[in-house]
């Protein structure tokens, strides 16, 4: 190969290479407006991610598969834990964890709100799919809701259930496995628990989900049929 | 044949400071591989989180790296320009900024002071700092170019590396709104340095050494450094796509990223080649053997770090189960140390002894600690892999909880840490040799 030859793969790979990538960049640009639903964007969001930033959280958990590997991913913590699930473990990750840890950040109510609204943003972003088990996730509890049609079971998924409770091999296992939940607690005592999770077990780490009273029926009436 | 522009010593300070950063880099890291496998009690998670820890290793990481460049490129430039530095006196200035605003940002760390983003954590106005140590540095170095005006494709790739490296690093600056903006421009700085800023860096003083030690023809050398540098670049700029796989990018980077990042270990292989080439064709006697183990233990690695573990999951299909899981971290690791790290310590190995005035140095204690870090790093790699194997079929195919998938990697990570304690002794022994090299006991001085 001559010198000459040597300078022109040099220019013309170089050159090639940086159009292609800026024109890309471009049009992702545009595109990404889309893709990460941009007009909802809202301020919170970014005081969510400014907090997001100022306790570091990203040199442990990675987002969007970015970031440490030292703690779950969080780019779809909003379909696994919920907006309480996600404040419980924030307020108290000693009763969450066990031998890996998470500290205590002194994270003001504001701060944490801002930060749920953060991640649920976040949540929504379309990552063709990724990370794949929670991609998994979702549609199995879409299925598992699809067969039992109801207004309680679709509130169940929604309101963020799955993340700790398990259906039919569906869900997260930080809370009892609910496939017969109407088979052991009556009615009455799954109202009770939606209400106040404390009221029936002192002990208990479930948050008290945000529910009105017409959701609270609505999914009471769902789990009681869970025979 | 000892350093010859008496300029060239301000080189010196910048190894040495590199070298004991380098230390503590390593001592940091085996706190964070006890981090993985130990319970560690809650008070002591509250002093001083994992994520702290993880900030001061990959801080002191890029700061050591980029410390050694810049030294090696002090040391390089009065020789290849035949001039003398510009000015000594804003080379050691500059050394007082950077290595200050580093401990700075590493105690600032332990109190909570941050910008939040990984590998890039030091807040205002500490990162202003670090882009008027890279100006003081691109003005003094480029200045000596200029006034010299004896242009060679050494010089050029050097240059535009650093200006490439100092430009790409503004990216890092503002805050951006959007999360998938955010890690847009994040990578414009992370994977641009590392598959192309710091790549013509590298390629430039390999290139140069390999003239040094070998004493091959200029246009040889520079006529493969031309295609080498073609191919990084064609490779590295759009091969920035594999990392916009997941992250609310376009679909169209699947097909981008996955194509340019396949092609992304031929400039590494012809790399390898061609330093095999120069140092079969040498044309001056070897002084130093250690040199010629570095320099190939150097292109070898660097292929298998960042080539070979590099490509097993840069392909869309594979990465869409190993991102952000162990693999990468394997991968991260073995690439650094075979790229980078190496190619510091064949540079020191090199420049020191000239700087001393040594021409032949005593290298048994080198040649041992050479293969003492080569086989713990190896031998690291292969247990981060096995880790991120468990993790990606436990968590991503199987579909089983993170924690799940950990407690089943526990072993491995307790293994990483035996391994990265080994490593520990080999480098500290390395850096001891390094900065205690004296002359080989039957050497001719004056050979």
């Amino acid at each position: 190969m001559s010198a000459k030859a040597a300078k022109w793969i040099f220019y013309l790979g170089t050159l090639i290479s940086l159009l292609i990538f800026l024109g890309l960049t471009v049009d992702t640009h545009r595109q990404v407006q889309t893709l990460t639903h941009a007009d909802q964007l809202s301020e919170q969001v970014v005081a969510g991610k400014r907090v997001w930033h100022k306790y570091n959280c990203n040199d442990c958990h990675t987002i969007l598969g970015f970031g440490a590997y030292y703690a779950p991913d969080m780019t779809k913590v909003y379909w696994r834990r919920g907006e309480e699930g996600i404040k419980a473990m924030v307020r108290t990750p000693e009763k969450l964890t066990t031998w890996r840890k998470m500290p205590h950040f002194p994270l003001t109510e504001q701060e944490l709100t801002d930060l749920v609204a953060f991640l649920k943003w976040t949540s929504e972003i379309d990552t063709h799919d990724w990370p794949p088990q929670d991609a998994k996730l979702r549609r199995t509890a879409q299925a598992a809701v699809a067969m039992a049609v109801s207004p309680g079971a679709a509130l169940f998924k929604d309101k963020g259930c799955f993340g700790c409770h398990r259906m039919n091999g569906t869900g997260g296992t930080l809370g009892p496995d609910l496939t017969h939940a109407g088979g052991r607690l009556s009615r009455a005592t799954i109202a009770k628990i939606l209400e106040n999770p404390r009221s029936v077990n002192p002990q208990g780490i479930m948050p008290p989900p945000s529910l009105n009273p017409d959701e609270r029926n609505q999914i009471a009436d769902f789990l009681a049929g869970q025979k | 044949m000892p350093a010859t522009h008496p300029s060239q010593r301000v080189a010196y300070p910048y190894f040495v400071v590199a070298l004991l950063l380098f230390v503590l880099q390593v001592l940091v890291g085996t706190w964070l591989a006890v981090n993985y496998w130990a319970s560690l009690p809650q008070w002591l998670v509250d002093v001083l989180p994992f994520s702290t820890a993880r900030a001061i290793h990959t801080n002191l990481l890029v700061l050591w790296l980029l410390l050694g460049f810049m030294g090696s490129t002090y040391y390089l430039v009065p020789d290849e320009t035949g001039r003398e530095l510009l000015s000594p006196g804003l080379a050691y200035l500059q050394l007082v900024i950077l290595a200050g605003t580093g401990v700075v940002g590493i105690v600032g760390f332990l109190f909570g002071w941050t910008k939040g983003k990984p590998l890039l954590e030091l807040p205002h106005p500490l990162d202003y700092l670090i882009v008027i140590g890279a100006l003081m540095f691109l003005f003094n170095v480029g200045m000596t170019m200029l006034k010299a005006r004896n242009w060679t494709a050494i010089q050029g790739s050097l240059l535009g590396g650093l200006v490439f490296l100092a430009l790409l690093y503004l990216f890092d600056l503002p805050f951006y709104r959007n999360l998938t903006i955010d890690w847009y421009y994040w990578w414009w700085v992370i994977h641009l340095w590392v598959e192309g800023a710091w790549e013509l860096v590298a390629a430039a003083l390999t290139a140069w050494i390999l003239l040094k030690i070998t004493g091959v023809n200029r246009a040889v050398v520079e006529k493969w450094l031309y295609v080498e540098l073609g191919l990084f670049l064609f490779t590295g700029i759009a091969g920035t796509g594999h990392h916009y796989y997941w992250l609310g990018a376009p679909r169209y980077w699947l097909w981008v990223g996955g194509f340019f990042s396949a092609l992304e270990p031929l400039p590494i292989v012809l790399m390898l080649w061609d330093a095999w080439q120069h140092v079969k064709e040498r044309q001056i006697p070897i002084r130093n053997r250690l040199v010629f183990t570095y320099a190939i233990g150097m292109a070898i690695f660097h292929l298998v770090g960042a080539g070979f573990w590099g490509f097993a999951h840069t392909l869309p299909q594979i990465n869409y189960y190993t991102h952000g899981s162990q693999v990468t971290a394997a991968h991260g690791h073995v690439a650094f140390f075979g790229a980078y790290v190496l190619l510091n310590l064949t540079f020191f190995y090199y420049a020191m002894p000239e700087l001393k005035g040594i021409s032949r140095f005593s290298e048994r204690r080198g040649r041992i600690t050479f293969w003492w870090m080569c086989l713990a790093m190896l031998g690291m790699g292969l247990s981060f892999s096995i880790s991120g194997v468990l993790q990606t079929y436990i968590e991503r195919v199987m579909g089983l909880g993170f924690m799940t998938a950990q407690a089943q990697m526990r072993f491995w990570f307790a293994v990483t840490w035996v391994l990265g304690l080994i490593l520990l002794v080999g480098v500290i022994l390395t850096v001891v040799d390094l900065l205690t090299l004296g002359p080989a006991p039957h050497a001719d001085e004056r050979a």
